[in-house]
């Protein structure tokens, strides 16, 4: 399952609907709005091409259900005005053995943060700041491209 | 910089490649010579990767020209 939404989500009713008798294993990633030690944020606001960004959720589903016979995944995003600590994306890979669904777990989120069209803005009192992409989750995308081909 | 409009109309000719539209827009302004400069910017052609410029686009095609992205 893949949605990009405003509301919040419930991680064990997200593990209930993917949950099947054939997965031996599951892996989880879940990213919450942090309080940086160095830039005192009040939330951030998340924006999406959302046609665009559902296309590009899919083919990430795709590859990593082919490279990592997957059963199933479920990636949820959710976009709009998120205070600190509250849920922003959630990533659930469900196969038979623990390896693959892992590793595919960190191909998800790290495919996601570098290729996928969301963008993020650090809100404090009324200023509203774009946040920059990082060199360290670009490189990590680039390492996986090798990996998918 | 921003290009300050909501919206601006042009005319193009029939048969109008993405390459043919980058080379009028930055006739048009300075600012799209900026931003087709700028490798980390990706441009789509109806949700599809541009990879090869000299693409025909049509009419109602949407073209998107996308900043460096940071969800996660």
């Amino acid at each position: 399952m893949i949605k990009i939404t405003k509301e919040d989500f419930n991680l064990e009713e997200e593990f209930k609907k993917i949950h099947t008798k054939k997965n031996g294993a599951y892996s989880f990633f879940l990213g919450t709005v942090r309080q940086d030690i160095n830039d005192d944020i009040d939330g951030i606001f998340l924006e999406c091409y959302e046609e665009l960004a559902y296309n590009q959720l899919n083919k990430i589903k795709e590859d990593s259900v082919k490279k990592w016979n997957l059963s199933d995944c479920t990636i949820i995003h959710r976009v709009g005005d998120l205070r600190i600590s509250e849920k922003i994306v959630l990533v659930i890979a469900a196969a038979p053995h623990r390896s693959d669904c892992i590793e595919a777990c960190e191909y998800i989120i790290d495919t996601l943060k570098a290729n996928v069209a969301l963008w993020k803005f650090n809100i404090k009192g009324r200023e509203k700041k774009p946040v920059d992409q990082k060199k360290k989750d670009l490189d990590k995308y680039l390492n996986w491209e090798q990996v998918i081909s | 910089m921003k290009i300050q409009k909501s919206h601006e109309l042009f005319e193009f000719s029939d048969e109008l490649t993405f390459s043919k539209l980058k080379n009028e827009l930055i006739h048009q302004n300075s600012f799209f010579d900026e931003i087709f400069k700028d490798s980390s910017i990706k441009f789509f052609l109806n949700l599809k990767e541009i990879t090869n410029e000299d693409i025909p686009i049509n009419d109602g095609d949407e073209i998107a020209l996308l900043p460096p992205v940071t969800g996660g």
